[in-house]
């Protein structure tokens, strides 16, 4: 057995991450001063947690995930999976256990959505017919359907199952550790947000352990078990879970980052129909609002209604819910608990 | 110059010579596809020699471009007094006129490849090799085989003139019928060598649109 093999060789679950003290320098300044990409990096990633890197462009997300498959290698520190220290590895060997998707997809054109999710699968030298099985299962898990898509080129689809499928070849060999790079950058916020639910439905469901990286701070708070803020120069600036970064945010820096309105950004791409909402009354409440309305739009009008409730309908007319100033603030409280 | 009472096309003399002008077209098939064979191969080293240092391609294709652009019948001439009248210099000769063409755009195929193709397939586990026979050189074949297109046209048209030099397949029937103003050889070997240049180029491009299904999908 060789070190490749003992590293994320096992059957389920999802590695552990730790990085020790990890720096890259790219380049000399002009007197010869090293810039640093990342500084000085520690952290530890648990089994099955999502970790996510976010923080503004150019601040180091991306070098940090690159140095976990040695796309990248550090200029000092260690970078450890399930305790192995990845500059022991084969870099090819590792990078085939490590599920990765790219910040821009980077499916390829010259081949249909099948052999691309099949890649690995094929690279690790997979039976035929099981991989032809996983592929469907997988184009399945992703939420589209296996006979209409396995034959297509990636040019034939929009952006938004282009990054599923990404997601799915990445995903084919059930890696135990997942890194992903803005994975869900290139859509609409409606399809970002039922990706993201399918992508944390999925992670749970496998226990994958992922590094996560974005720039979006409400992605990083919805799907972050952890969230480490960078700032600029490539340090960070607080490693927390969600709720413990709004309450308590550690610097003016990561509570300007957090900002104070995003309880309203987060609203806005929200629909009624995800809140839970009161019991239709009997009386009929105030504005009537399609399911599909975004809650920031329905809280606008809800502040003009003379009895602050109003009555949700769905595509057919029919009273589905009340929605009041309540609903609306329970669905945002971990925000509302960060603005007192 | 026209010569009073002959024809501008004997049928007869075709039919008494179909043998030999099947050779001559054979023979000038077979110099084309090795003038080409050869011009491929070499371009690909140099293309790879060029990736494994870009500083290579100044040079290399400065080299390239003058030799494509001195005049195919002075350079055959420069040839003959070194390797005779042989169908190693008309070889010469004519693989050297397919070099820029063809380097260009192997270079230029390979360039093309989308980046984030390229990362995300170091990023699975490709070895070097792997990238560039499943990835690399796939995205760059129609690029590569639109140059093999201009390559085989031109080398069609170059194969005639080394009939000065005793090779040359239908260029020979050019010369015959020059030499003796006698039109018949002269209209079959410039009508065949052009037909031959038109079936090459719409042969090719049915392989381009062969080898590259993904770039024929509707949207
Ligand atoms: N290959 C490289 N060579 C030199 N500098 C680089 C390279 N890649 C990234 N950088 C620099 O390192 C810093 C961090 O980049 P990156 O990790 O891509 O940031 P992020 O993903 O957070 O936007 C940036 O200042 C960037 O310009
Ligand atoms: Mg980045």
């Amino acid at each position: 057995m060789t070190r490749s093999d003992e590293l994320l060789g096992r059957a389920k679950g999802g590695a552990t991450v730790e990085f020790r003290q990890v720096s890259k320098h790219y380049a000399r300044s002009a007197n010869g001063q090293p810039i640093a990409a990342v500084r000085d990096l520690s952290l530890v990633v648990q089994p099955g947690e999502i970790c996510v890197l976010v923080g503004p462009s150019g601040c180091g997300k991306t070098t940090s995930l690159k140095m976990v498959n040695r796309l990248i290698e550090p200029t000092s520190g260690q970078i450890l999976i399930d305790g192995v220290d990845v500059m022991t590895v084969d870099p090819v060997a590792l990078r085939r256990r490590i599920g990765y998707v790219i910040q821009q997809v980077g499916l390829f054109p010259h081949r249909t959505i099948a052999e691309n999710i099949a890649t690995v699968p094929e690279l690790v030298g997979w039976p035929k017919a099981k991989i032809r099985a996983r592929v469907d299962e997988l184009i399945a898990l992703v939420g589209l359907d296996p006979a209409s898509y396995r034959d297509r080129y990636p040019s034939q689809l929009s952006g938004g199952e282009r990054q599923r499928i990404g997601v799915a070849r990445a995903m084919a060999i059930e890696p135990p550790l997942m890194l992903m790079d803005e994975p869900f950058g290139a859509v609409d916020p409606i399809v970002r947000e039922r990706l993201q639910n399918e992508f944390l439905d999925l992670q749970r469901r496998l226990g994958l352990t992922v590094l996560f990286v974005t720039h979006d701070i409400d992605e990083a708070i919805k799907l972050g078990t952890r969230v480490a803020v960078f700032e600029q120069g490539g340090t960070i600036a607080q490693y927390s879970p969600p709720a413990e970064l709004l309450m308590r945010p550690a610097t003016d820096y990561v509570a300007r980052f957090v900002g104070s309105d995003r309880a309203l950004k987060r609203l806005a791409v929200m629909r009624l129909a995800d809140l839970r909402l009161s019991p239709v009354s009997s009386a009929g409440e105030g504005p009537v609002f399609s399911a599909e309305t975004n809650v920031r739009d329905a809280l606008a009008a809800l502040l003009l209604a003379p009895r602050a409730a109003g009555t949700v309908v769905d595509s057919s007319g029919v009273p589905i819910g009340v929605v009041t100033m309540e609903t609306i603030a329970s669905a945002v409280q971990p925000v509302a608990a960060s603005l007192e | 110059m026209t010569i009073q009472g002959e024809p501008l096309v004997r049928f007869d003399w075709i039919g008494n010579n179909l043998g030999l002008i099947g050779e001559r077209l054979w023979e000038h098939i077979f110099l084309t596809v090795l003038a080409v064979g050869l011009g491929l191969a070499i371009s690909f080293g140099l293309s790879l020699a060029i990736r494994w240092n870009g500083r290579l391609y100044l040079p290399i294709t400065s080299i390239a471009g003058v030799l494509y652009t001195i005049p195919s019948l002075a350079l055959f001439a420069l040839l003959v007094p070194f390797t005779g009248l042989s169908i190693l210099t008309a070889e010469i000769g004519l693989v050297s006129y397919t070099l820029l063409i063809l380097t260009r755009n192997i270079v230029g195929g390979l360039e093309g490849v989308p980046a984030d193709a390229r990362e995300a397939a170091i990023g699975m586990g490709y070895t070097a090799r792997q990238l560039l026979l499943r990835v690399e050189l796939p995205l760059a074949l129609p690029v590569i085989i639109a140059g093999v297109r201009v390559a085989t046209v031109t080398t069609i048209g170059l194969v005639t003139v080394t009939a000065l030099i005793g090779q040359g397949g239908l260029g020979q029937f050019i010369l015959q019928g020059i030499q003796r103003f006698f039109y018949t050889p002269l209209v079959v070997g410039a009508v065949l060598s052009i037909a031959l240049a038109i079936a090459a180029d719409a042969l090719l491009v049915g392989l381009q649109r062969a080898v590259a299904p993904w770039t024929a999908v509707k949207r």
